[in-house]
């Protein structure tokens, strides 16, 4: 039998290594039943972590989920006594199995199945059989790009660009030095989809690279990653060691010809880089700022040599692609959009967390489905996507099918795969101020229309949450939004107005009500609402009083309280905290 | 292989290394940019140079984009229009700085101060003179009476006092004509246009030396048997010497300008015949009439007019004053007034004025000076009645006065303490209290109900078709001397574009300003503004000697020195401020947050880069890197925080060769080097 907690990073912070822990001391004193303990990747579903997995000898898997360290002697004691029925009270309950039952994993194939500091167990799940089969069938360069140009993928970074069409530019570009190059800077706030692959799969990562290397006929990769990801960085680290020693990565591969080395550049945790030219721009010690193109980097990248760049998802479908054939791929999705798309699910969703699933799904089977909804039975507002370089979607438009036209159409972007849900509760306007905040704060400063336009928006619309908006606002913020659009000189500028755009667009009222009645409809915006107690409703059972962190709330026990306006910060707390409904935002 | 496209319509010829931006360059067209130099790698900052080109969806940076075989090139659609706007406007946003000096943008003419103040500093007499010559004519006789709005902007002030900025203009041009090198007017060749000037006043002057400088012939018709208006006849020869004024309406006679005194309006001439026999008329017949009291006993035998009183004086008459005279008003015609009166042997003078010293509207030293001449000030005091025996004035009734709330002006009201009065003994009034148009022999159609000639205020026209008017005679009556002079100068604009068939309008440029308090200056080190030598109080209260004997040179220098030079040194280079005016942007449109950074980092010894004017082109640390072979400045910061900096700590600035090639890529005045002078002061 074995145990297999799960170790990426939302596992490890909802206290898996705890559990760990306490199953190693348990397994170390007594195994009567020579139990394996193992570690494996995120699993996606990061609203039941940390989760345990049981496998029987014959394969039969007891998912334990929301596990404490405390139930460490429950699951040894149900594991080592043969009786697994104890283990009821924590199996994921059916409807939250629906999570992943309804998801087609590709790019996620292994992730939190296997584990990820283990080259056998990769090798085990088919690792590295895609790029031995490419060097010992002696297929041609053009032989894999034509593979990939068959699966019809598209970069997973955002742009959504044609990755064969890169390929070969890069190829027929002239040099004897070439580079491939993986975009591991994931940015956007909210997304984390790179770092599960990394994390949970950092050898599909490395196979995909070396196709790709192969390929370009590049003999140097790199892999651009954030810092902030420290533990996608060990275990990458891991893998390309364990690679190079089996003879995956290094001079002639698999006895071949082809020789790749690869190597990490930890990223100091700008934004912008995650922009192709900034990147190499980083990468080669520079400031990261973006360059003009063309040229693009297939025709002068890297230390101006051809070099190709695709995000960390983008290479974890090739081996895969290679091994199943292009058509395998292409036979998942709509017209132009193939294969599937992972998403990283969150806001005030049911069930977070990472979901993969094939293109032309539709956005209310990925957030009603599979995310289960909107939490604690509010009304479902909007969805955004693509984070800062992307645009919300209304209610009316959950029937948009994931594919990189239809959503573009909407005036979001398919994106990395951010996918914020939002409910009744969710202000549009501060939630298009947020990403702007974000966005002013991460341009790098080059281009006159990012650096001071999308801090001239923010001043707009900090003004408009502020209650203090000015008429011909909305209009001078989509004056502003086309002329960044038009005049920015990279994708972080070009896309920022998108957040903007989709709400005026969208959520034109909302604004309105801000501007002209100085009212939030929603009840965010703290400097447009106050709080008081419903005197008919309170029982006087002191919860807000108690909860409030500025004592502004004041009254008798078992008689109606009352909330000092001068006092009150509007933190909510009360709100949250009245179980009876008397706490009224208004 | 070369190809061939065009950009609004102009072939152009690229290699195949070209740029739009640079094919275009060769070809003669323009495309604005900040950011570009030939000498660095293509950067795209700036996004001014944008373009759209038929077929292509997105816009083009045009420093970076190749041009193909047929491309057609539009400079100007909706989107570019858009977008380069944009980018102008957001670049102003956060562009903190002073293009022009404050005692230049308070210059009714706009008077580049600061640039003859430096002019003098530097010993270059002759430039600083014709320096003034730019803005208008008259110097040493406007350096001697105005009443400076310069020195009243002037920073120096809030460091201890502002620069002699009038005294030093009177200085240059007196030295140049000491040094027998006065200024001469440089005319275009004629025109054959013919202009009349009804007027040989400051504006008449003015008008004609400018309209001469474009090439029109002019005439000069003036109801006076000599030219100067209210220099010569409202000004006592102890502030203007009549030879001062001489002179210099001679350099503008000496430019070729036929002149007709003894000719008035209407009785001389007339209207009518003038505007037919010429090709634009300028009235510039100034405000002449004193304003009645309206108060009873103003017809007494010894009341008059301050301004009537004056003119006598000018033309040479003694006119007989009682002992005891008093001057209404608070400007500075009263001044001229009382202080005519203590030289013409009145022993008891007074000045009668309904508010305090603080509102008075006449220059504080011709208070002072009035004072030390033994002029009797009667403040919060109002006239309501004169009286007398025999018809001859014998003193006169006095409200007393309290302030109350300020009025249209800003001024505190000035109200009656009801029952109090005061009476005076006296054997002269001087009414003093404001001055109107007299225009007779205008078609009546042209005036305003007040009595002047009503004209536009930015295209100087009348009525009537080739009719124009500037100076006191305009819907905003008398004011000071030079701000008749700086209508006659936009005036003499306007007649020009009239006459050559252009638009007729005088267009004031955008500039760049800033706010600054005494506590931006508390490291300056103080000198006090040199004293101007004159007689001493004594010495001039019995007669019309000159009271002041001008600046020697060494205090002229010194002077000059105290500039504390705020105009942008590099206004006259800056392609920012020309994209702004040329591109008819609202600098305002997305006013926000400005940085006004305290320390200004220190380069190198001979280098100041102003990050507040800094639009991050990035050329300066980009020349030094890739031109120069040294990475001494760089980025920090990103979003609106960013910033260039230098990239080694203080002690390493030996580091920078100071090869001012930063400095001179600088597209605005962001980097400075520190002027000659000042290097060596630092270096002793």
């Amino acid at each position: 039998m074995r145990i297999i907690v799960g170790e990426g990073s939302c596992g490890l912070a909802a206290g898996a290594g705890a559990v760990h822990t306490q199953l190693e001391a348990l397994i170390a004193q007594d195994n009567p039943r020579g139990v394996q303990l193992g570690i494996t990747g995120c699993i996606g579903m990061c609203f039941l972590e940390p989760i345990v997995d049981v496998y029987e000898d014959d394969g039969t898997l007891h998912r334990l989920v929301r596990v404490q360290a405390k139930d460490a002697q429950t699951i040894y004691d149900a594991v080592m006594g043969g009786n697994l029925e104890l283990l009821g009270k924590l199996a994921i309950t059916p409807e939250d199995e629906q999570f992943l039952s309804k998801q087609t994993r590709v790019a996620l194939r292994n992730c939190g199945i296997i584990d990820p500091e283990s080259i056998d167990d990769y090798l085990a799940h088919g690792g590295y059989q895609a790029i031995t089969k490419i060097l010992e069938t002696g297929m041609s360069q053009e032989d894999v790009i034509q593979q990939i140009d068959v699966a019809g993928l598209r970069g997973r970074g955002g742009a959504g660009f044609s990755t064969a069409f890169k390929w070969r530019a890069a190829r027929d570009s002239q040099g004897e030095q070439k580079y491939l190059i993986c975009n591991a800077d994931e940015g956007d706030p909210g997304a984390f989809m790179d770092r599960a692959v990394i994390e949970g799969d950092p050898h599909s990562l490395i196979e995909g690279m070396l196709i790709g290397a192969y390929s370009i006929g590049a003999s140097e990769a790199i892999v651009y990653v954030r810092a902030e990801y420290p533990l996608a960085i060990i275990r990458l680290r891991k893998a390309i060691e364990d690679a190079t020693a089996r003879g995956y990565l290094g001079e002639h591969i698999c006895g071949s010809d082809f020789s790749c080395t690869l190597r990490i550049k930890a990223g100091a945790g700008a934004f912008v880089c995650g922009e192709e030219t900034a990147l190499i721009e980083s990468l080669e010690g520079k400031r990261g700022m973006p360059r003009l193109k063309p040229p693009f980097p297939a025709q002068a990248g890297y230390w101006l040599k051809p070099s190709n760049i695709n995000n960390v998802e983008t290479y974890a479908n090739v081996a895969w692609i290679v091994s199943h054939g292009g058509e395998a791929f292409a036979a998942m999705g709509t017209e132009n959009s193939k294969g599937t798309k992972v998403f990283a699910l969150s806001g005030k969703i049911a069930r977070g967390g990472l979901v993969e699933v094939p293109m032309g799904t539709t956005l209310r089977e990925v957030i009603f489905d599979i995310g289960g909804g909107i939490r604690s039975g509010k009304e479902f507002k909007a969805v955004q996507l693509g984070g800062p370089s992307g645009g919300c979607v209304p209610a009316s438009k959950l029937d948009t099918v994931i594919d990189y036209n239809e959503l573009a159409a909407t005036g979001a972007i398919m994106g990395s795969g951010g996918m914020v849900v939002m409910d009744e509760t969710t202000c549009m306007v501060s939630m298009a101020r947020f990403f702007l905040d974000f966005t002013a704060k991460e341009s790098c400063g080059k281009c006159v229309h990012c650096r001071l336009g999308t801090k001239r928006m923010l001043e707009i619309l900090d003004r408009i949450v502020a209650g203090k908006g000015e008429q011909g606002d909305i209009e001078k913020l989509e004056d502003l939004c086309y002329a960044i659009k038009d005049g920015a000189l990279c994708g972080l500028g070009q896309t920022a107005p998108n957040p903007v755009l989709t709400t005026i667009r969208y959520f034109r009222d909302e604004l309105e009500a801000h501007i002209d009645e100085h009212r939030c409809p929603a009840g965010e915006c703290r400097d447009l609402i106050s709080y008081s107690i419903d005197k008919t409703v309170c029982v006087g059972c002191t919860a807000c009083a108690r909860q409030c962190p500025v004592g502004a709330i004041s009254g008798e026990r078992k008689s109606p309280h009352e909330i000092d306006p001068a006092l009150c910060i509007k933190c909510g707390n009360c709100k949250t905290a009245c179980r009876f409904g008397a706490v009224k935002v208004a | 292989m070369s190809i061939t496209y065009t950009i609004d319509g102009v072939k152009v010829v690229a290699e195949p290394s070209d740029t739009i931006l640079t094919s275009a360059t060769r070809a003669g067209v323009e495309i604005p940019t900040l950011c570009f130099d030939k000498r660095t790698a293509i950067y795209g900052a700036c996004g001014l140079c944008l373009v759209e080109v038929e077929g292509v969806p997105k816009l083009l940076r045009a420093c970076s984009a190749r041009p193909q075989e047929g491309y057609v090139v539009h400079l100007h659609t909706p989107r570019v229009d858009r977008a380069r706007k944009t980018a102008l406007e957001l670049l102003l946003s956060d562009h903190t700085g002073d293009c022009r000096g404050p005692c230049k943008l308070n210059c009714p003419a706009m008077t580049d101060c600061q640039k003859y103040v430096g002019e003098i500093r530097e010993g270059r007499y002759k430039d600083a003179v014709s320096t003034i010559y730019e803005a208008f004519p008259l110097p040493a006789s406007i350096g001697r009476v105005c009443p400076h709005p310069c020195e009243d902007a002037c920073r120096r002030k809030m460091v201890e006092e502002p620069i002699s900025i009038a005294f030093l203009k009177a200085f240059a041009a007196d030295k140049v004509e000491a040094d027998g090198d006065p200024y001469e007017v440089q005319c275009e060749p004629d025109t054959g246009k013919r202009v009349a000037i009804v007027g040989g006043g400051p504006a008449g002057l003015t008008a004609a030396y400018f309209l001469r400088r474009y090439g029109h012939a002019v005439t000069i018709f003036d109801k006076q048997p000599k030219l100067g208006g209210m220099l010569r006849y409202g000004i006592p020869e102890y502030r203007l010497p009549k030879a001062v004024l001489d002179r210099e309406i001679q350099i503008i006679l000496d430019a070729g300008v036929e002149v007709h005194t003894d000719t008035q309006l209407g009785r001389d001439i007339d209207f009518d015949e003038l505007r037919e026999q010429y090709d634009a008329v300028l009235l510039a017949i100034g405000a002449w009439k004193s304003m009645p009291m309206r108060v009873p006993g103003e017809d007494l035998e010894g009341v008059f007019g301050g301004i009537d009183f004056l003119e006598r004086l000018g033309l040479g008459e003694r006119p007989t004053l009682g002992e005891r005279v008093a001057v209404c008003g608070g400007g500075n015609t009263a001044m001229d007034c009382c202080r005519t009166a203590v030289r013409l042997g009145a022993k008891e003078v007074y000045v009668v004025y309904r508010r305090t010293r603080a509102e008075m509207p006449a220059a504080d030293i011709e208070i002072e000076e009035a004072e030390e001449e033994g002029v009797t000030f009667k403040f919060l005091t109002n006239p309501i009645e004169f009286y007398g025996e025999d018809g001859k004035l014998t003193g006169m009734k006095l409200q007393v006065m309290e302030l109350g709330e300020p009025d249209a002006s800003g001024r505190r009201r000035p109200v009656p303490v009801e029952g109090v009065t005061e009476d005076i003994a006296i054997d002269n009034v001087l009414m003093a209290i404001g001055q109107g148009a007299n225009c007779e022999g205008v078609t009546a159609d042209l005036l305003t109900q007040r009595g002047t000639i009503a004209c536009d205020e930015l295209t100087f026209r009348t009525g009537i078709d080739n009719v124009f008017a500037a100076g006191d005679v305009t819907n905003r009556g008398a004011g000071i001397a030079i701000q008749a002079i700086a209508e006659a100068q936009k005036a003499a604009l306007c007649i020009n574009n009239y006459l050559e068939g252009d638009e007729v309008r005088a267009r004031i440029p955008y500039f760049v300003k800033q706010e600054k308090t005494p506590e931006d200056f508390e490291d300056e080190p103080k000198q006090n503004r040199e004293k101007m030598p004159g007689l001493t109080p004594e010495q001039r209260r019995d007669n019309f000697d000159p009271i002041y004997f001008g600046f020697s040179e060494e205090q002229a220098l010194r002077e000059a020195s105290r500039c504390l030079e705020c105009g942008c040194h590099d206004y006259f280079d800056c392609r920012l401020i020309r994209y702004a005016n040329a591109f008819d942007i609202d600098p305002e449109r997305f006013a926000g947050e400005m940085h006004d950074r305290e320390d200004k980092p220190v380069v190198s010894e001979v280098i100041i880069h102003d990050p507040d004017k800094c639009v991050l082109c990035g050329l300066c640390y980009r020349i030094c890197d890739q031109e120069v072979g040294k990475t001494f400045l760089g980025l920090y910061n990103r979003g609106f925080s960013t910033v260039v900096n230098p990239m080694v700590p203080d002690e390493a600035r030996t580091f920078c060769a100071s090869c001012l090639k930063c400095v001179e890529a600088c597209p605005t005045g962001a980097m400075k080097s520190v002027p000659a002078v000042e290097r060596v002061t630092q270096i002793l």
